[in-house]
């Protein structure tokens, strides 16, 4: 067998099974440990999500697949598309603010590849620190800015769109605004490591070939960012899926996703087999969103 | 310079605003005297000063900075033999793939299916291990699992930048294993260890979600401080906690800016 | 990198020793602003146990965190009525010993012995009341003001808030529908669903939250009525003059809340130790003096403030009694409610 033949591997005598025994002492701990606590754990959740919920909210070893009919719709109360309601309005909230964060990225990024090299740094950092500050703390800071004493608010009654005296939240609307402004960092990031990088050497040529702006965009600079643009993307459109505290604090009960669906079923629901049930439902849009995206930017995703 | 259309500095600085205006009303809001509301009623810094003087939230600030501590330092030394294990060693194809998928599996889950996994797995490890009751211990598993693959991908980007030449090198010098990964691996591969340290610290600072699932009564961070709180009623201590926060980030972020430069000068 | 170690162990060793600390305390899981400020340091001087005070702000929150661990790491909470029988079954109440709280004697009449806890083996009454309605003054009609102003969309007064806990929540509505409120009948429940939908979808719906998130957003103005617990709300009128708090005129859900021990209490001595305190008439008095909820403890009746026990709004008439109703476990049916709420909420 080839494992016991000789070989030199990086210089070094030895074979083959050597190296796999070796490679794999510095690799398990760490891979073992994504097993045992995330592999292992979300397998787990398939086994519990086809259980029942007991009379008190315990989980009944029974097994059948009313989580998922009821995740359908079907309940004591008729059928109703609620659920499904749900999942399709987190994709479609994910795909919104996803896209309005690449439009506003563009702008941003350009801007700052533009300024003289020094003070990039400064312009750079003014993305970095909302990037790391905390996600509680930024969707709460909204709840103060949309507040009724606040010109915004203010504005919006005047012009007959809230009640007078209400704030802007719980609604859609303070739920994209958060998600925008959570997420833009996300796009904006690895987005600037490409336009920085830009040839516009292309540019010129697109423009001494008379191109519109439209064109010169989307032949010149545009193929140039897919790397930056793709990564940018998929660390926005996921996690927005799956988002719980921004659709919280800003949406409430008014505008639940199913980062709060699942939230509510762990918590004061205590349907933990029904909670396993939309996890896995979020888990298949997940991945869907990735083959999606995959196939759309070739090579350069993050998976 | 170039020149663009008006419309792109105008939505850049706009974007900026965008990005601002909420953490500036935060600090502003620190410094009013008015309890209820949100009426500006005069400066004061009284709501600092109720800070210091508030056990439980010295109790969570000090959580946070160990859960981070702790559980960086576990998964930076994972993630990098991790990395080295994976990388540098002549794994057939398929087995390496499969242990791509499943160092990419904390990237690509979602957060709240994570959190959601890790209750039903501790919530059964709990009938066999009473060490599994919700707390410190929990949300330190929760977040090296996460820590872990952040830190091999950052160290393992490194690893793909140093030539193996090196270590043939080394080897042509009778150098022994151990010898190479203590005086060539790793010092190469420092600047993506503290990279990627780093990532995991600031991850483990950011997190809620992980947290929410995972705390029991004696192990609340900041972020979960912050969230029951404002669920309850914002308060002005609140705005003086998140501000002191912010300047924090901003203190880390200036910090790590200059570790990043002077390490990849090195 | 033997230096990180090395702070990392040193970093262990105080958690750990840490927990060694924490190991003699008493951990109580309670509703927040539900004891007054100087309550448990005074509990803490006389008895020299050191007490940790943790917060709910739901019921339904209470028991998912005793369910996923927490069963273990309290020593007392404070369930309402309609939830023991649901709390007992599941196995999260430890058995209290009657032998240890003597002042368990001091309890009025009506609590002892309750239909949810025959013989109180698992609970004693910590407060009572009901939920009312607290609102801006001069924005809602009425004195007291009807249910109305939430429930029908024709009079509602502007933004409302409805409170987050479905029995209770739900319980408020049958009032104002005249049903009753541990109704099964599909008709009455569908009758609910309907009207609960509507007024979910009002432009004037602030979203459902318990206690004090309510209750601040009337005194801030966001709000000109909320569902909230008479004392909560009490309080909150004392030291906002321009809100009000009554218990609407169709009548409201009475509740009783009780003190438990957890099955797996890590301190049960002392958990014992902090009700008996509770019970003392002079503490029982102080506490509802503060709360602004109505006592169980009939000891404790001579030394609560005069002018609480001549207002109705803690101490309802004879007549309004009659009007109030308390939630049961409906065991099998509770299902049909559960349902119904994740329903609303998620539609």
């Amino acid at each position: 067998m080839s494992s016991h033949h000789h070989l030199v591997w990086n210089g070094e005598l030895t074979t083959r099974l050597r190296l796999i025994r070796r490679g794999m002492y510095l690799a398990a701990p760490g891979m073992l440990w994504i097993l045992l606590f995330l592999a292992l754990p979300s397998l787990l959740l398939i086994v519990v999500s086809m259980t029942t919920r007991g009379d008190y909210g315990q989980i009944e070893w029974v097994f059948s697949p009313d989580n998922f009919t009821r995740l359908l719709g079907f309940s004591s109360y008729g059928w109703s598309a609620d659920y499904l309601w749900i999942l399709f309005r987190s994709v479609w909230v994910a795909f919104w603010s996803t896209l309005i964060c690449v439009l506003l990225a563009y702008p941003l990024c350009f801007h700052i590849a533009n300024r003289a090299p020094e003070k990039r740094y400064f312009w750079l950092t003014l993305i970095i620190i909302p990037f790391w500050t905390n996600l509680v703390i930024r969707a709460y800071a909204w709840l103060l800015v949309l507040a009724p004493q606040l010109p915004f608010a203010k504005f919006a009654a005047v012009l007959g769109i809230i009640p007078e005296g209400s704030p802007l939240y719980p609604s859609a609307f303070a739920v994209y605004l958060g998600m925008v402004a959570t997420f833009l960092p996300f796009v904006a990031m690895p987005l600037y490591a490409n336009v920085e990088k830009l040839d516009w050497a292309l540019v010129e040529a697109a423009k001494d070939l008379y191109a519109g702006r439209a064109r010169i965009f989307w032949h010149a600079i545009w193929p140039q960012t897919v790397p930056g643009l793709s990564v940018g993307i998929t660390l926005t459109f996921i996690p927005a899926m799956g988002m719980f505290v921004v659709p919280d604090l800003l949406g409430g009960a008014k505008y639940m996703l199913v980062g709060n669906l699942i939230q509510q079923q762990f918590g004061t629901s205590r349907d933990w087999p029904f909670g396993a049930a939309v996890s896995l439902a979020l888990m298949v849009l997940t991945l869907v969103g990735l083959r999606v995206q995959r196939k759309h930017s070739g090579e350069g995703g993050v998976a | 310079m170039r020149r663009f259309h008006w419309i792109v500095p105008f939505t850049a600085v706009g974007s900026l605003v965008f990005l601002y205006v909420p953490l500036l009303a935060v600090a502003v809001f620190s410094v009013n005297a008015s309890r209820f509301g949100l009426t500006w009623q005069g400066f004061t810094l009284k709501w600092y000063q109720r800070l210091f003087a508030n056990e439980q939230i010295l109790e969570a600030a000090w959580n946070t900075l160990f859960l981070a501590g702790v559980s960086t330092v576990i998964a930076t030394v994972l993630g990098t033999v991790l990395a080295i294990g994976l990388k540098r060693y002549p794994w057939s194809r398929r087995v390496y793939t499969l242990l791509d998928i499943n160092l990419h599996l904390p990237v690509v889950t979602p957060e709240i299916v994570f959190a959601a996994a890790l209750a039903v797995a501790f919530g059964l490890l709990r009938m066999v291990f009473s060490v599994f009751e919700p707390g410190m211990l929990n949300m330190i598993i929760g977040h090296v699992t996460f820590q872990v693959s952040f830190v091999a991908l950052v160290v393992g980007a490194r690893l793909a930048s140093i030539s193996t030449d090196i270590e043939e090198a080394a080897r042509d010098l009778y150098a022994d294993n151990a010898y190479i990964m203590r005086h060539v691996m790793l010092p190469l591969l420092k600047p993506g260890i503290v990279g990627g340290a780093m990532l995991a610290f600031t991850l483990s600072l950011d997190d809620f979600v992980i947290s929410f699932f995972t705390a029991g009564p004696t192990s609340v961070t900041l972020p979960l401080y912050i969230y029951a709180t404002v669920r309850r009623g914002v308060t002005p201590d609140i705005h003086a906690l998140s501000t002191l926060a912010l300047c924090v980030t901003v203190i880390l972020v200036m910090i790590s800016e200059r570790v990043t430069r002077k390490t990849n000068k090195e | 990198m033997r230096k990180i170690l090395f702070m990392a162990l040193a970093m262990v060793l105080l958690a750990a020793n840490m927990a060694m600390a924490a190991d003699k305390e008493l951990r109580i899981f309670i509703w927040s602003e539900y004891m007054p400020e100087d309550f448990v340091p005074n509990f803490e001087k006389e008895t020299g146990i050191n007490v940790r005070v943790d917060y709910y702000e739901s019921m339904e929150e209470m028991i998912a965190k005793l369910q996923a661990g927490g069963v273990s790491q309290y020593d007392i909470v404070v369930p309402s009525d309609y939830l023991l029988p649901t709390m007992v079954n599941l196995g999260l109440l430890a058995r209290i010993d009657h032998a240890k709280v003597p002042n368990i004697k001091n309890l009025d009449d009506l609590f002892v012995n309750p239909k949810y806890d025959a013989g109180n083996t698992h609970s004693v009454a910590y407060q009572w009341g009901t939920l009312g309605m607290m609102y801006k003054k001069g924005k809602v009609p009425g004195d007291p003001p009807s249910w109305a102003v939430m429930f029908d969309e024709k009079k509602q007064a502007g933004p409302f808030v409805l409170i987050d806990s479905v029995r209770e929540m739900l319980g408020s509505a049958l009032v104002y529908m005249g049903k009753d409120v541990n109704t099964t009948n599909p008709a009455d429940l569908k009758a609910l669903a309907d009207m609960m939908l509507k007024v979910k979808k009002s432009k004037y719906f602030q979203g459902f939250e318990v206690g004090t998130g309510a209750r601040s957003k009337v005194v801030a103005g966001t709000a000109v009525a909320a569902i909230v617990y008479n004392g909560d709300g009490l309080r909150a009128v004392a030291e906002d003059p321009t809100s009000g708090f009554a218990n609407p005129a169709e009548g409201a859900v009475m509740w009783v809340d009780n003190l438990c021990i957890p099955a797996k209490a890590p301190n049960p001595e002392a958990a014992h130790t902090f009700i008996n305190y509770v019970l003392d008439a002079r503490n029982g008095a102080h506490l509802s003096n503060w709360t602004q909820y109505p006592t169980p403890n009939k000891a404790a009746k001579e030394f609560i403030t005069p002018e609480d026990l001549a207002n109705p709004a803690i101490y309802p008439t004879k007549e309004y009694v009659n009007k109030l109703q308390l939630l049961r476990d409906l065991g099998k049916d509770n299902r049909l409610y559960d349902e119904l709420w994740t329903m609303i909420k998620t539609r």
